[in-house]
């Protein structure tokens, strides 16, 4: 009776941990989520979880394998880096608002900006930097704003996503949790969470449609999808999503959707960043 | 001898078990298998299977009453975006009750302004469940 209570306990102790400001664990949610995938797909290695459902599905890998061949995104890559060289009117550039010239730190984003309390993404930053140069900034979807970002991902192929959670910021973490919330909460008339489809619903048929998994969602962004015949961003995917499971979503770069950037980046700590990519 | 008591126990309570459904669950199974306007009994009482903005449609079709329901569509809908839990039919729901009242169809109105609400309602239990209960599916 005794030994039953103490186990009883210890599970309830594990499953209940990571869900408030508390407790919450992002190693362990990184970790976890690893391990959940390396049981669900025993033959994918989690470095492969980069290529989205190609990492967990033969025979759709073998199609994008060819399509990848000819990628689709070379002419939009070609054309941010144009764009990304074009100085602004008033003689700067895009290169003058990143470090190391906005060469190869795709994988820093998003971060926790302390001084300004919230979490900054790369295509934010790419906006910012237009508007603190008396430029418009760009509508956030697709187009210019996407081949930039491209570009940006292009030159940090290969390397390591390490997204911080700073400590010493308690609202770094609330801004995490925020996130990890989102993705697991069921929403819309269809009733379901990110989670539904891209956790437990992984590689299983939703028509003629094979969910991706949650590992690695972020590295390839933005992507050109066959579905869009053109290139667009990880904000306009989430409303996409959101609107398959008939919600109504926020709007691109709300301070929500960046939270849930921020949670899922982080899950995908230690994959490489590989931008832009291709998609059905 | 005590391990058979147990299992006698266990079956005895198992029937209690099975019987135990809220009422919730109880009005979904009846609404499910039978639609609107059934009656069924639960716990000794009995009930219907009509949803609060069905009986809500159920008045005179006049403008008024469609223009009344329609301000209660709205506030809800109101409600639930500001939860975050909007979903994505419901404006355009609304706005065909509009244009039902401007070409004088009120029962029309009434009955998409009643669907409208009821996409809100919903909307807002969804987000109180999630409050609850997002954790469940968190690989650990």
């Amino acid at each position: 009776m005794g030994l039953t209570l103490a186990a009883a306990s210890q599970v309830t102790s594990a499953a209940d941990s990571g869900f408030n400001l508390e407790t919450v664990d992002p190693e362990a949610d990184r970790i976890a989520l690893q391990k959940y995938f390396k049981a669900r797909f025993p033959e994918s290695e989690i470095s492969d979880y980069v290529n989205g459902i190609y990492a967990v599905d033969a025979a759709s890998r073998e199609q994008w394998e060819e399509l990848e061949e000819f990628p689709p995104y070379e002419f939009d890559v070609e054309k941010g880096e144009e764009l990304f060289n074009t100085p602004f009117a008033n003689g700067k550039g895009y290169a003058d608002c990143f470090e190391n010239g906005g060469i190869g730190i795709r994988q820093n984003y998003p971060y926790w900006n302390k001084e300004e309390g919230t979490v900054k993404t790369l295509e934010q930053e790419i906006n910012e930097c237009r508007e603190a140069n008396g430029e418009k900034p760009l509508k956030w979807g697709k187009g210019e704003i996407a081949q930039v970002s491209a570009y940006m991902a292009w030159t940090s192929r290969d390397k390591e996503f390490d997204i911080q959670i700073p400590t010493d910021d308690k609202r770094a973490m609330a801004a995490y949790l925020d996130g990890k919330k989102f993705f697991y909460a069921k929403r819309g008339q269809l009733n379901l969470s990110c989670a539904n489809c891209h956790v437990q619903g992984t590689n299983i048929a939703i028509r003629a449609d094979l969910p991706s998994p949650q590992l690695g969602h972020v590295t390839h962004f933005p992507v050109f999808r066959s579905k869009w015949g053109e290139l667009g961003t990880l904000h306009r995917r989430y409303s996409g999503c959101h609107k398959d499971s008939r919600s109504n979503p926020l709007k691109p770069q709300a301070e929500r959707l960046r939270n849930l950037e921020y949670f899922q980046t982080y899950m995908s700590n230690g994959l490489i960043a590989n931008g832009p990519g291709a998609r059905k | 001898m005590k391990k058979s008591l147990i299992i006698a126990a266990a079956l005895a309570l198992a029937p209690t078990f099975a019987a135990a459904e809220s009422f919730q669950e109880a009005f979904e199974m009846n609404r499910a298998m039978y639609g609107t306007d059934h009656t069924f009994a639960w716990n000794g009482k009995q009930y219907t299977t009509t949803h609060e903005e069905e009986v809500e449609a159920r008045v005179k079709p006049t403008k008024a009453n469609a223009e009344a329901l329609i301000a209660k569509a709205e506030a809800k809908n109101k409600e639930v975006a500001e939860l975050g839990f909007e979903w994505k039919l419901t404006r355009g729901i609304i706005k065909d009750a509009k244009a039902a009242v401007a070409e004088g169809e009120y029962q029309k109105a009434l009955d998409l302004a009643a669907q409208a609400k009821y996409h809100a309602r919903i909307g807002i239990a969804q987000y109180h469940y999630a409050q609850k209960n997002w954790h469940l599916s968190v690989p650990q």
